[in-house]
């Protein structure tokens, strides 16, 4: 019994005697250890910031900063030091980007990413030196377009949180942000829902209108301003009692229109693309076309992978100009041809005639898609000369 | 042991009785730590540093320290200076910590400490287990140069990282694996076996002389099964 009771007091005072000393080395090496670890962290964020020093993480939960921005450092001259994580031609594309005090670039690194075709590894460089106002001077590569757009955009990111995180105000909203946030200021009753409406019929002064998806009413876009009108045609928000009188006078006839779908089995020489015809009580037009994007051998060769044609709905008067056009349903290449169904794209036909409406901007890096939707569109106009009676020269 | 001189203590260590070559301790970090000849003199020095402050330690506490609880304070006491050296590696010598990874906080279970503690350190006095420690340490850090440099000049045509352009198209990459590592070990173990033996390994008769248990073993009959062949 006492040989055990001294065993465990020596394993004790040993255990004791050893901890303090372990005690004592931490004390005066932990400092060291912490500032070596933080040398090597340093790393990255000196290769986008090369003269930079004593680097500090920045909580950035208590900012409002862009989505993209993952990591924050703040530099002991005034600079900042972003990681940035976005979405190229594929997720997870990080980005290091360095800001000087004086808001320009100083240096910007892919650190990881999964794009195809390795641009984004020396992209980085064109932006040096460029501040908020010159970045967009950077172009884009052709054929890499999300890649560079994405980079190009993630610098912007990271540009707008150094002032930000500087004590200045950015607008750090997406279009589609600013776009939403309007239309709910002018009809708070549809809740932030708004659908896109597809107008059959010649609206004069109105640039578009967008309905709510509860049916409260709608909004009519007329230049800059954002103009709400209700379920009876009045007009919600302050405006011009011009602009006012013009859009309930709009919106009545919209409502009012009456859409009868067309049997066209009798019109051999309709484009055999074409799916649809309507016609309106007023005498326009909506026909619903197909055309073949990528892959496009004639006029009518499937997409090679999905099988799918582009199918497109256009409105127009009967004289052939576009009221209206949008992409119904496509299966393009994700990324790339699937552009084509952002509004960016099909909003360019709007307001074109048959004489004009190949001038939009083509799809970059899509030009097979682009000339498949610009076939389908060619269908609609064919078809409505047809069933107007004209001549077409339709194959 | 007692009567042995301080410096035949200390120089034992360094090819008699080199730890790594004649004992065949602490084989583990010498193959891992040996394809650098900087990463083998940092393992070296660390291991070093740790024999002597835990032999002078236990040589210390040998008469405090109970019999049946000896290998415990053993442990901590190891365990607590690697700790302290990893420390002090960590804080002003980052680049060998990067080098030998895991293998330093590993020095803890190195034979070659634990095998000293036991076999010298509780038996001696604290001057002659400094010297042993540092005896040892030093046959340690040696055989780890030495088999570092062999590997890494002819395996990697590098010396402590520096580029011998003349050798790069030589090189033998089969030196930096494991293998060429063992292949290294046998050969050094050869080397000081002839240094310390003569040319010609003695041959042996085969009889009890040269079997372990021939202390326990009484009857004979190994003798004449010996004298057969």
């Amino acid at each position: 019994m006492k040989s055990l009771i001294k065993s465990v007091i020596t394993l004790v005072c040993v255990c004791a005697v050893m901890a303090s000393l372990l005690a004592v080395a931490n004390i005066i090496t932990a400092p060291i250890i912490e500032k070596n670890n933080n040398a090597a962290a340093n790393e990255a964020l000196l290769q986008v910031m090369p003269e930079g020093e004593g680097f500090e993480e920045i909580d950035i939960s208590k900012f409002e900063l862009p989505a993209t921005v993952a990591q924050a450092y703040k530099e002991a001259n005034g600079g900042y030091v972003f990681r940035l994580v976005t979405t190229g031609y594929k997720s997870n594309f990080i980005i290091m980007c360095g800001i000087n005090a004086d808001g320009t670039v100083s240096g910007a690194i892919c650190l990881s990413s999964n794009e195809t075709l390795g641009k984004e590894k020396t992209f980085g460089e064109n932006f040096v030196g460029k501040n908020s106002d010159e970045v967009d001077t950077v172009d884009i590569i052709s054929g890499a377009t999300k890649t560079t757009e994405a980079y190009r955009n993630a610098v912007k990111d990271a540009l707008n949180s150094a002032i930000i995180l500087g004590g200045g105000s950015v607008d750090i909203r997406t279009e589609e942000q600013i776009l939403a946030d309007n239309l709910s200021s002018a009809l708070p009753s549809a809740n932030g829902k708004f659908t896109k409406l597809f107008i059959v019929e010649t609206v004069e002064g109105i640039d578009k209108i967008y309905g709510a998806t509860n049916e409260t009413g709608y909004v009519c876009v007329v230049g800059e301003e954002f103009i709400g009108v209700d379920n009876n045609g009045n007009v919600i928000t302050e405006t011009s009692a011009e602009n006012s009188q013009n859009i309930a006078a709009q919106i009545a006839k919209i409502k009012s229109s009456t859409i009868e779908k067309l049997d066209i089995s009798g019109y051999t020489n309709i484009h055999k693309n074409v799916i649809s015809i309507s016609k309106t009580a007023s005498g326009n037009y909506v026909v619903e076309t197909k055309g073949a994007g990528y892959g496009i051998k004639g006029d009518d060769t499937y997409h090679p992978i999905s099988g799918e044609y582009i199918v497109v709905r256009v409105s127009m008067t009967k004289d052939g100009k576009i009221i209206d056009c949008l992409t119904v349903s496509q299966a393009e290449t994700d990324g790339i041809g699937s552009a084509c169904a952002d509004e960016k794209f099909y909003g360019q036909f709007v307001g074109k005639n048959e004489s004009n409406y190949t001038e939009v901007d083509a799809i970059s890096g899509a030009t097979m898609t682009t000339d498949g939707y610009k076939n389908a569109i060619k269908y609609a106009f064919d078809a409505v000369k047809i069933i107007e009676g004209g001549s077409t020269d339709a194959e | 042991m007692q009567n042995k001189s301080n410096m035949s203590v200390f120089l034992k260590g360094i090819l008699k009785e080199n730890p790594v070559l004649v004992l065949i301790l602490g084989t583990c970090p010498t193959l891992a730590t040996t394809t650098t000849v900087t990463g083998a003199f940092g393992m070296g020095i660390a291991a070093l540093v740790v024999l002597i402050c835990s032999n002078v330690f236990i040589s210390l506490l040998r008469k405090i320290i109970p019999d049946n609880v000896r290998i415990p304070c053993y442990i901590v006491i190891i365990a607590g200076f690697v700790t302290i050296v990893q420390m002090i590696v960590k804080a002003f010598f980052p680049v060998i910590d990067s080098l030998l990874g895991v293998y330093l906080p590993l020095i803890t279970v190195n034979c070659i400490i634990l095998g000293r503690a036991e076999m010298f350190a509780s038996k001696n006095n604290v001057v002659k287990s400094a010297l042993d420690g540092m005896g040892m340490g030093i046959g340690f850090t040696l055989a780890l140069c030495g088999m570092a440099f062999i590997r890494e000049v002819f395996g990697n045509a590098t010396f402590a990282g520096i580029e011998i352009p003349f050798l790069v198209p030589y090189k033998i990459d089969f030196l930096v694996k494991s293998p060429g590592g063992l292949l290294v070990f046998g050969m050094l173990i050869a080397l000081v076996y002839v240094l310390t033996h003569g040319k010609a390994p003695i041959k042996r008769e085969f009889s009890c002389a040269g079997c372990p248990s021939a202390g326990s073993c009484h009857t004979g009959s190994c003798q004449l099964k010996g004298d057969e062949q």
